[in-house]
């Protein structure tokens, strides 16, 4: 199962640079050990040592944020989009 | 009544008009109905204007603002506006500090009601913002920041506005959907809708900015407004600008409206909503809404970013690395 994931500038440097890469994965969480795997030390910028979303980490499934649709246990289908994206200030 | 002493008490009470042409299901037992709140129609022409006036009057209260008081704020534009129209009625000067990579109208717009602009860079955007204006009052410890992030009163304008105007609108309210910037929308709004309406979905679009605009040497320079609480929101969408943009001109094209680039991302988060629900049989009740969302502010103040010329690729392509919120 091949999903889409977007990484955002300052994460790039545990992707060799790339936008977007591939991971696997039924649920966020499953993604991002998968993620990790192939790009290690990612999976320690988007979550805390307890294993939450860093606070500062938003993560999108199609546009929408995990947070309100089961978080880490989000469940993912192939073709799915995973944006993450630094949580900046708007207004 | 529709006459008032000042500009400063013609605030708030905006339309609430349908969108029969944009919404999945305008009639039937069971439609699913779009309806916008025109916070365009504001003094300044945003939904800033009621934010603004609320943290000045909080000021005045407590004590902080006196006359001759300088205002400080970071605002990559309408708040800044809105607070210069305050602030030149009031009595205050008025330091924004803004990002450089917001569109020219804002500008010139601050410069004529007499408001002093610090630029920051285009690369830090609002976050810059937020950090520069910190560093600066801590210079000038006489200015006074009411720092709309953080300001309870940016909140409880829309929990004492916004909030029971809608209800009072529109009693079978079922979803509120506006843009999360300050969150002092969505927060304020949202926390009214939820004591009066049971099961109420509060939704928050927030805008996809270009690279450019995430520019931050790493993730703890992050920032989420002191507002914000994520329990008073039930569904949180990103939107590109390519998406905001599509929504715009739809807007316009369908129903007439005239709205700035967020009220396009806002939209396109309310129809997604919205069409989730119309795919459901037409004879489930569970399938009703009435779905309100908020029209920031109108196109005007875009004309020069090409939002509204072109195909919708070029436009977005120009909007990228501006700050179109």
């Amino acid at each position: 199962m091949a999903i889409e994931v977007k990484i955002p500038t300052i994460l790039r440097t545990y992707t060799a640079g790339a936008k977007s890469v591939e991971a696997k994965g039924d649920t966020v969480a499953a993604l991002i050990d998968d993620l990790d795997g192939n790009h290690p030390g990612l999976k320690g910028r988007l979550l805390t040592d307890g294993g939450e979303l860093h606070r500062f980490v938003n993560v999108y499934v199609n546009d929408e944020d995990v947070r309100f649709t089961g978080s880490l246990d989000t469940k993912l289908t192939d073709g799915d989009v995973v944006t993450v994206l630094p949580a900046v200030a708007g207004g | 009544m529709t006459r008032y002493d000042s500009l400063l008490e013609a605030f708030g009470d905006t339309p609430l008009v349908g969108l029969p042409r944009l919404s999945p299901r305008w009639d039937g037992e069971y439609p699913v109905r779009l309806w916008a709140k025109l916070e365009d129609r504001n003094p300044t022409g945003s939904i800033k204007d009621r934010a603004a006036l609320a943290m000045v009057r909080a000021a005045e209260a407590d004590g902080r603002l006196t006359p001759g008081c300088t205002i400080l704020e970071p605002t990559s534009g309408n708040t800044g506006i809105s607070l210069a129209m305050v602030a030149k009625l009031r009595g205050y000067g008025l330091v924004c500090v803004m990002p450089e990579n917001t569109s020219i109208e804002r500008r010139q717009l601050l410069e004529m009601f007499g408001a002093r602009i610090i630029s920051s860079p285009a690369a830090g955007g609002s976050n810059q913002a937020v950090a520069t204006a910190k560093q600066l009052a801590q210079q000038y410890p006489d200015w006074v920041m009411l720092y709309q992030y953080g300001n309870k009163a940016n909140a409880q304008a829309h929990y004492e506005g916004t909030g029971p105007e809608l209800l009072r609108d529109l009693p079978t309210i079922t979803h509120f959907v506006a843009g999360l910037g300050t969150t002092g929308t969505l927060m304020g709004t949202g926390r009214y809708l939820r004591e009066k309406v049971p099961d109420v979905e509060i939704i928050a679009a927030e805008p996809r900015y270009g690279e450019l605009v995430y520019g931050l040497r790493n993730i703890d320079e992050g920032f989420v407004p002191e507002l914000y609480d994520d329990s008073v929101l039930t569904s949180r969408f990103s939107v590109t600008s390519y998406d905001a943009l599509r929504r715009t001109r739809e807007l316009t094209e369908q129903e007439g409206m005239f709205a700035g680039v967020s009220t396009g991302a806002i939209l396109h988060a309310a129809l997604s909503v919205a069409d989730r629900l119309a795919s459901k049989d037409p004879a489930d009740p569970s399938g009703r809404a009435d779905i309100a969302f908020i029209v920031a502010d109108g196109g005007w103040k875009y004309l020069s970013t090409g939002a509204y010329s072109g195909s919708l690729q070029q436009a977005a392509e120009r909007l990228e690395g501006q700050l179109w919120a």
